[in-house]
């Protein structure tokens, strides 16, 4: 365990570095790019190799404790964000607003007890990973567009002009946020069915209405009331940026808020 | 009569048309999303029973009307075909979750080790749901259950012995993941489980009759163990209760749900008490109670909804539409920031 855990630390180290260093870079007015990706990979790998090694040892993927939850999201959220990061150079000056996000994350992370939990029987299915992985995916493509939002918030507000300022156009970083958010509506719509498809296997019901199906849906519905918004009432890009800001906000509370306000995150999942 | 009709039709479906569009307005949805989603919390929220039927069916009812009008009316529909297959789907959901609602049905049932399935103990359906459950027939040959340290459940094991359509037996094991399906009826092992003593009945004059007592699940209700049950004529109830003389399931280590080898029921009938182990019998007012043995039972979850495969199917439908349709119309071009923000971004 000691090992996992120093894994764990270097790679928070280098992710707050590479946060730390992009928004420095954002109030100095320069482009340290390449370190911002570098340190933000290393991290990943490390942290890859921390959550392999206790996945050996305790022969299950990390799924089941608080600790385990908030290091696997932290890990996927990091890996999307730097994989849009390399391939979309116009956004990476949004890492100093999307990386705080993670470290709130990583604080929490570092507060939790690293201690074995029990992997309920019901999670020995291909869905257990088919079903979070979509999760996963869903709340990365949410993130990357809430970077380009807070861009287009903050520009609006006339703050942190300069590198922002360079930036493409509101309407152009808009229209880019808005493809992650469609493609957020299609993986969260996957992550609703494999959920129900794994709650009727495990439970003999595919959706009863607990604290996380009811809010998931919730979001679900404010989603898909963002795209509609965009459409019909052709709304402004800081409008639609308020719009992915609500999303993900609902979207982390409903996947950090809920779990851990309720006694087990699905009712009768142990 | 000619010019009569020429004149009035197209008058009619300008009227229908502005109406449709109407009812279809994309506003209206903007207004209808929101209403569902707090139908939804208020359902979760609220008391259960009609209230919370009535704020998810309205909110339900008024997006299938949108979307159908929208479907028939709007311009955006013929362009995109993809968005057309995913919003047809989503009526098709609503109209398959009103059928699940109105034929499910889900219940409990408890079974003895050993014995047959003998009819739902508790049930909930929907007004349409015709219940064959008195129909079904299956026998349980017993369980197996393996707990890990600390008693962590970690694998339910039912063996299962039933009838196929053409008469032969078939035996399956179910558990955890995998139900026994009868006839669209899902049994699902659960958690509920404990132990029956079995007993035979021998009123003064007459032949003996054997029937078991189903005791609160174990370990849930360990401290729990008793139970009243009626003899037949017999006026006053019988009460049992088992006393165990070992630890069943220690949860200092590995470990499996079984029969105490040691134990002995206490039965009281008015003011008789008697103890007894297996094979001894007493003497009540009326009667001779023999108690064989101990058994077990297990607790099932039982589901019928005939609308899942069609609700499946329609979930899959939709998502690859949707898919399909963010793919065209977001992904099909790649994004450009204009050059000339490039530039200056370079620069910043
Ligand atoms: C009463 C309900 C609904 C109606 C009448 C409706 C109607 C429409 C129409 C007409 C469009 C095309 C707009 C255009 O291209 O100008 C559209 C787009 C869309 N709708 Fe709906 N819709 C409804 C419900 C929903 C729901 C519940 C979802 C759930 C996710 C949804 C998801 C979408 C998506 C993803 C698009 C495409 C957005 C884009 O291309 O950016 N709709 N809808």
């Amino acid at each position: 365990m000691e090992t996992e855990l120093r894994l764990l630390w270097v790679a928070i180290v280098a992710y707050v570095l590479s946060g730390s260093v992009a928004i420095f870079g954002l109030i100095l007015k320069r482009r340290p790019d390449g370190f911002v990706l570098a340190a933000m990979a290393g991290g990943l790998l490390l942290h890859a190799a921390a959550v392999a090694l206790r996945w050996d040892r305790l022969g299950h993927g990390p799924f089941v404790t608080l600790f385990e939850i908030l290091s696997s999201n932290v890990w996927s959220l990091t890996l999307i964000y730097c994989l849009a990061y390399w391939r979309y150079r116009a956004v990476r000056p949004a890492a100093a607003f999307v990386m705080p996000v993670l470290f709130v994350l990583m604080g929490w992370l570092m507060l939790s007890s690293p201690e074995e939990g029990h992997f309920p029987v019901t999670y020995r299915t291909p869905w257990l990973y088919i079903h979070v992985g979509l999760s996963k995916v869903f709340l990365g493509c949410v993130l990357i567009a809430l970077g380009m939002a807070v861009v287009v918030l903050l520009r609006r507000q006339g703050l942190a002009l300069g590198r922002l300022a360079g930036l493409p156009p509101d309407g152009r970083l808009d229209d880019l946020a808005y493809r992650f958010m469609a493609l957020g509506l299609v993986f969260q719509s996957l992550m609703l069915v494999s959920g129900a498809i794994w709650a009727q296997d495990a439970w003999g019901r595919y959706w009863a209405w607990d604290p996380l199906e009811t809010w998931s849906f919730v979001t679900w519905l404010l989603l898909a009331f963002a795209l509609h918004l965009r459409l019909t009432l052709r709304a402004s890009a800081p409008a639609g940026a308020w719009m992915i800001v609500a999303v993900f906000g609902l979207a982390f509370l409903t996947f950090f808020g809920v779990p851990f306000l309720t006694t087990s995150p699905h009712k009768g999942a142990v | 009569m000619t010019v009569h009709a020429v004149a009035v039709t197209p008058g009619r479906r300008a009227v229908r048309g502005a109406w449709l569009a109407r009812a279809g307005s994309l506003r209206l949805t903007l207004g209808i999303l929101p209403l569902l989603a707090a139908g939804v919390l208020a359902a979760y929220e609220g008391p259960a029973g009609d209230y919370a039927t009535w704020v998810l069916v309205v909110p339900l009812a008024l997006l299938a009307g949108n979307l159908l009008a929208a479907v028939a009316s709007h311009p955006a529909f013929r362009r995109q075909g993809a968005l057309l297959v995913f919003h047809l789907a989503l009526l098709a959901l609503i109209l398959l979750v009103a059928a699940s609602r109105l034929c499910y049905l889900k219940g409990t049932a408890e079974v003895l080790s050993g014995g047959e399935f003998a009819g739902l103990k508790d049930r909930e359906a929907g007004p349409w749901h015709r219940d064959r459950t008195g129909d079904l027939r299956f026998e349980s040959l017993g369980f197996s259950i393996a707990y890990r340290p600390g008693l962590r459940r970690s694998g339910t094991e039912n063996r299962v012995r039933w009838r196929d359509a053409q008469g032969i037996p078939r035996e399956q094991v179910v558990g955890d993941q995998e139900p026994l399906v009868l006839d669209g009826y899902r049994f699902y092992t659960t958690h509920h489980k404990g132990f029956a003593p079995v007993f035979s009945w021998r009123p003064g004059t007459g032949t003996a009759d054997v029937g078991s007592v189903h005791l609160p699940a174990y370990p849930e209700h360990e401290h729990r163990q008793w139970n009243e049950w009626r003899l037949p004529g017999l006026a006053e109830p019988v009460w049992v209760q088992l006393a165990i003389e070992e630890t069943v399931l220690d949860p200092a280590g590995p470990t499996a749900f079984r029969v105490p080898a040691r134990h002995h029921l206490v039965v009281r009938h008015g003011e008789e008490r008697v103890t007894l182990r297996p094979g001894e019998a007493a003497r009540l007012a009326g009667g001779e109670l023999r108690y064989l043995e101990l058994r077990t039972w297990m607790g099932y979850a039982v589901f019928h909804d005939w609308t899942i495969p069609w609700l499946l199917a329609t979930c899959v439908l939709a998502i690859v539409a949707l898919a399909w349709h963010v793919r065209c119309k977001h992904f099909s071009r790649p994004w450009r920031p204009e050059a000339q923000a490039e530039e200056k971004g370079m620069e910043g």
